[in-house]
């Protein structure tokens, strides 16, 4: 049992490696202020525009998102960090991977959007139609707060989702909090460093967890 | 007096079924027209044809002397003057009164929130729930609910409501309340085209009465005409199983 904990959880090792976990946390929270923003207002605009657009847009649009979807978003994130400079284009490399899984969780946030909005009875468009209210005022001020509120657990669902997407950014060579404890790992031959990392994600992601828990326990659909 | 709206022709078939048959039918100013028969008869699709939530196949929708227009800016201002009330009233789940109200004032016809917010109360003054204003919808009554649907309607001054059974998802006892609104808005000279089962209430509020059946208007006329000497079988049974 000594052993076990000598190995996993060694103090010493983890003192000492804090440091680097620390500079690897801030480079996720980094990623993460990338990536959730911007996959909410892309996949946003999926939902809106695939609300808006006429059927046939609406059915090449979720052809894409699909496509996307259904691609491994670790090699969608190797084609964009390795693929863009062959094209000449360099970003540098959190915002290389902030693009990558932007794209990729836009769509999961886009679907829950969409979602939302059709779970609003049309009773509501027409009743706001037969005030004069125009398409995107109904949408903004009668359709998205309610759709919104019934697909919150989802949406929050969707965002632990992405927090924990960004440790693929490791595999790229950023130095985010997986990729420094698997650095650590290696500097002091203990897994150790590793069951920090995860105590870190597990701060970071408790409160919300907490949070969907809490929003799934209140049913929000009108009767 | 000139006719606030005016049916010429309208015809609506749904899937081949038609729902409306060569509807001819005018509103007066200050005039109710109740309309009146069996479910499914196309009383509300009647309704819904005259500020195009449904679109008439046939015919013209005349308002206030003009074509309504088939859609944009222009359609959309034609609807504000053209107040509609649902039978499941259809209010905004997330606003309280107030803002149920006011919404349309604001962002449809472009009022400042203040005038916006004077609008809706004295509209919800107007229905009897002044001290209601900031109630949500799903804190007051069948009856308060459908009093404020009209108060968003009336919020927009409309020239004329279209009321759509308002009073048929009510509890018995709630339906008086609706009934004393619609009344009152009547002897303030507020066109009204009201679809309806109430007939007592037909035969005292209303100006004229149009008896539909099977999307065809069978019989219009003052209500002792159409009630109580009515000329075509169909009439004369659906009075009889009342």
């Amino acid at each position: 049992m000594s052993e076990f904990f000598q190995t996993f959880l060694n103090p010493g090792v983890m003192a000492e490696s804090s440091g680097l976990l620390l500079r690897g946390l801030w480079v996720t929270l980094q990623a993460c202020l990338i990536v959730v923003p911007g996959g909410l207002l892309f996949g946003a605009g999926l939902a809106l525009a695939q609300t808006l657009a006429p059927a046939w847009g609406a059915r090449s649009l979720s052809w894409g998102v699909d496509l996307i979807r259904a691609f491994p978003p670790l090699v969608l994130l190797v084609l964009i960090v390795h693929g863009l400079p062959f094209l000449g284009i360099e970003p540098p490399p959190l915002l290389g991977v902030g693009i990558a899984l932007t794209i990729n969780t836009s769509t999961y946030y886009g679907e829950i959007l969409r979602a939302g909005i059709l779970s609003i009875e049309p009773t509501q468009w027409e009743a706001a139609r037969s005030t004069g209210l125009g398409t995107m005022a109904t949408l903004r001020h009668v359709i998205l707060p309610q759709g919104v509120r019934n697909v919150l657990p989802d949406l929050a669902g969707n965002t632990l989702e992405a927090v924990k997407l960004t440790s693929l950014a490791s595999v790229v060579a950023l130095p985010d909090l997986l990729r420094m404890a698997r650095v650590a790992q290696g500097v002091h031959f203990n897994p150790s460093p590793l069951i920090l990392a995860a105590l870190l994600y597990l701060a970071l992601l408790w409160p919300l967890v907490r949070l969907i828990r809490r929003l799934g326990g209140r049913a929000v659909l009108p009767a | 007096m000139s006719d606030v709206l005016e049916l010429r022709g309208v015809g609506k078939t749904f899937a081949g079924i038609p729902a409306l048959r060569d509807i001819h039918l005018a509103v007066g100013a200050s005039e109710l027209v109740a309309l009146i028969g069996p479910s499914g008869s196309g009383k509300s699709t009647l309704l819904r044809c005259c500020n195009r939530l449904t679109e008439p196949d046939a015919g013209d929708v005349v308002f206030e002397g003009e074509p309504v227009p088939a859609g944009g800016a222009e359609l959309a201002s034609v609807r504000r003057r053209m107040g509609m009330v649902f039978q499941a009233f259809n209010l905004y789940p997330h606003l309280n009164a107030l803002e149920n109200a006011a919404l349309a004032p604001r962002r449809a016809a472009g009022l400042s929130q203040g005038e916006a917010e004077t609008a809706a109360r004295e509209a919800l003054e107007r229905v009897g729930l002044g001290d209601r204003t900031s109630a949500m919808p799903d804190e007051l009554s069948g009856g308060q609910q459908q009093r404020v649907a009209i108060a968003r309607a009336l919020a927009l001054r409309p020239r004329i409501l279209l009321l759509d059974e308002p009073t048929s998802a009510l509890d018995p006892e709630l339906v008086g309340s609706v009934l004393r609104v619609i009344r009152s808005l009547r002897e303030d000279g507020v066109a009204m085209l009201i679809a309806t089962h109430e007939i007592a209430f037909a035969r005292e509020a209303a100006d004229r009465i149009a008896f539909l059946a099977d999307g065809e208007i069978l019989e219009c006329g003052p209500p002792a005409e159409v009630l109580d000497r009515p000329r075509t079988e169909r009439l004369q049974s659906f009075l009889s199983r009342l």
